[in-house]
C-alpha cells in the first residue's frame, strides 16, 4: 500500500540540497516560491484557517480523496516520484553533513557521470510529459489534453511555476544549452522505437503514456514537447536567462562549477529530488483545495 | 539475588518502554481517516454523483477586474478560480454531496438566505450555500482583499434555479 499522503507532506524536508538549489533560483520567479511542509501547515497556508476542528475535518475528506484511486491523486504522485528517483545515487546519504557549507564539486567527480546530450534530451522531455500527465489527473482533465496543459502555463504560480523554472534551468539550459529546444527536437525526431525503450526513465513510464506502441508514445512525447517550447522559450528570454545567470546563483554554493557544466548538471540531478518535493506540494495543494469544497 | 533479579528485570523493562517511546512517531491525527479510506470497498466519491463537467457552465463569468480561470473538474465537483491580475483572490466551486452526505448537517444552523437558498460561513474565508439539499455552492476568499460582501455578491452570481433544475 502506497503511503499516506499526510505521510509523504510531512516528511518533506525543510533544509536539504533541492530546497537551497531551489532557493537559489528564486531569482528566476521572485516570491513564488515557499518551502511549506506538513500537512496541516499545508491546510492553514492554502486555506488560510486555524481552527483545528476545521483542519481535521479538510484532512480527513483530503485522506479519503487521495485513498480512492479513481480520483487520479495517486497516479499523479507516481508520476512525479518515479521521474525523479531513477537517478539518486548521490542521494541524502552523501550529502546529509552538508547543509550549511559550500560544496566541493571537485570531491564528487569521480561519482558523477555527465549525460550525453542524447540522454539528457530524452529526460527533459520525459519530464514536460509526466507535468502534462499529472497536470491532467490532477485536475480532472483526459490523459491527451496537450492544449489544455499549454493553456494553463502561463497561469501557473508558486511550486508549479518554480517547478518549472527549476525544468528550463537545471534540465535544459544548464546541460543542453539555449539552444536546447533544436537538440531536444532533433534527438526526439532521430530515435527509434527500440533505442527509447532502453531509456530508464521512459521504461517506467512507458505504461503511462499515451500511445498503442512505442512509436505512438514517441510521437506523443513530441507533440507535447513541441507545443511547450513557445512557452519554453518566451519564459528564458522574458527572465534574460542564461547559464551564467544560474550559475552565478547556484555557484553560491557549489565551488568550481564555472567550468564543469555537464557535471554540475549530473550532480544536480543526483543530488535534487525537485520534481518529487514541488509535485507533492502541487498535488497536496489541489487536494486540499477540493476536500475543503466538499465538506 | 531475588531482588537484584527484580530490580534489573524492572530496569530493564523500563528502559524498554523509553526507548520504543521514543522511536515511535506518534499517531496522526489523520490515521482513522486513513484506516477507513482504505478499508475494501471503500470509495470518497458516490457513483451518482454528478459529472463535474456539468457544473461550469453555472459558474459565474469573469467581470471588471476579475478573470475566471477553470481548474479541477472531477466527478462530482468543480472548481474555478478567481483571479486579479495574476493573483488568486478566490476560488469557487460546486459540489455533489452525494458523496459528503454529513456536509448539509451545517445548514440546520443557517440563519440567512440568498435567493431562497440557505447560507452559512465556514471558518472565516468562506461561505457555502446549499441547493435542493444536494449541491453546495462556496466562495473561498484566498486573499484579505476578497471581503465577506465579496462572497456574497459572487455567491448570488452562481446560475442557483439552473443548478437546483440539476437536482431534479
Amino acid at each position: 500500500m502506497s503511503k499516506p499522503i499526510y505521510e509523504l507532506v510531512d516528511e518533506l524536508p525543510e533544509h536539504n540540497m533541492t530546497v537551497r538549489v531551489l532557493n537559489a533560483l528564486d531569482f528566476v520567479v521572485p516570491g513564488e516560491w515557499e518551502n511549506i511542509v506538513g500537512f496541516k501547515e499545508t491546510i492553514r497556508h492554502v486555506t488560510g484557517e486555524e481552527d483545528e476542528d476545521l483542519i481535521q475535518q479538510i484532512g480527513d475528506r483530503a485522506v479519503w480523496l487521495y485513498n480512492d484511486k479513481s480520483q487520479g491523486y495517486q497516479r499523479a504522485m507516481w508520476l512525479y516520484q518515479t521521474v525523479d528517483n531513477v537517478d539518486s545515487a548521490l542521494g541524502t546519504a552523501a550529502l546529509a553533513n552538508k547543509v550549511g557549507e559550500k560544496i566541493k564539486l571537485f570531491g564528487f567527480l569521480n561519482r558523477l557521470t555527465p549525460k550525453p546530450d542524447k540522454a539528457q534530451s530524452i529526460d527533459l522531455a520525459l519530464k514536460l510529459v509526466v507535468e502534462l500527465l499529472a497536470f491532467c489527473q490532477i485536475n480532472g482533465i483526459p490523459g491527451d489534453s496537450i492544449g489544455d496543459f499549454v493553456a494553463s502555463l502561463s497561469d501557473y504560480s508558486g511550486e508549479s511555476l518554480m517547478r518549472m523554472s527549476a525544468l528550463i534551468c537545471l534540465d535544459a539550459l544548464i546541460p543542453l544549452g539555449p539552444d536546447f529546444v533544436e537538440k531536444v527536437q532533433s534527438t526526439i525526431e532521430r530515435i527509434n522505437a527500440s533505442e527509447i525503450q532502453g531509456h530508464p526513465v521512459y521504461s517506467r513510464l512507458e505504461g503511462v503514456i499515451p500511445g498503442e506502441d512505442a512509436e505512438n508514445k514517441l510521437g506523443f512525447i513530441g507533440e507535447s514537447f513541441n507545443s511547450a517550447t513557445g512557452w519554453m522559450q518566451g519564459f528564458v528570454e522574458e527572465r534574460d536567462l542564461s547559464r551564467d545567470r544560474i550559475l552565478n546563483n547556484i555557484g553560491g554554493f557549489i565551488e568550481g562549477a564555472d567550468d564543469k557544466l555537464d557535471y554540475v548538471a549530473a550532480f544536480l540531478d543526483m543530488s535534487t529530488n525537485y520534481y518529487e518535493h514541488t509535485g507533492t506540494q502541487t498535488l497536496a495543494k489541489r487536494l486540499i483545495d477540493r476536500a475543503f469544497a466538499e465538506i | 539475588m531475588f531482588t537484584i533479579r527484580r530490580i534489573l528485570t524492572a530496569f530493564l523493562l523500563s528502559a524498554l518502554l523509553l526507548l520504543t517511546a521514543c522511536t515511535s512517531a506518534p499517531p496522526s491525527d489523520f490515521q482513522q481517516a486513513q484506516q477507513e479510506s482504505t478499508e475494501r470497498g471503500a470509495k470518497a466519491v458516490s457513483k451518482d454523483a454528478e459529472k463535474g463537467g456539468s457544473f461550469n457552465k453555472y459558474f459565474p463569468k469573469g467581470q471588471d477586474n476579475y478573470k475566471v480561470v477553470f481548474a479541477q473538474e472531477k466527478k462530482g465537483f468543480a472548481q474555478a478560480k478567481i483571479k486579479r491580475g495574476s493573483t488568486e483572490v478566490a476560488v469557487m466551486s460546486i459540489s455533489d454531496i452525494s458523496s459528503t452526505p454529513n456536509a448539509a448537517k451545517k445548514f440546520d444552523q443557517s440563519t440567512q438566505k440568498i435567493q431562497g437558498y440557505p447560507v452559512v460561513t465556514q471558518g472565516k474565508t468562506t461561505h457555502t450555500l446549499l441547493v435542493k439539499d444536494r449541491f453546495q455552492v462556496k466562495v473561498q476568499s484566498r486573499d484579505d482583499s476578497f471581503t465577506d460582501s465579496d462572497r456574497q455578491n459572487w455567491l448570488a452570481k452562481f446560475d442557483l434555479s439552473r443548478i437546483a433544475a440539476l437536482a431534479e
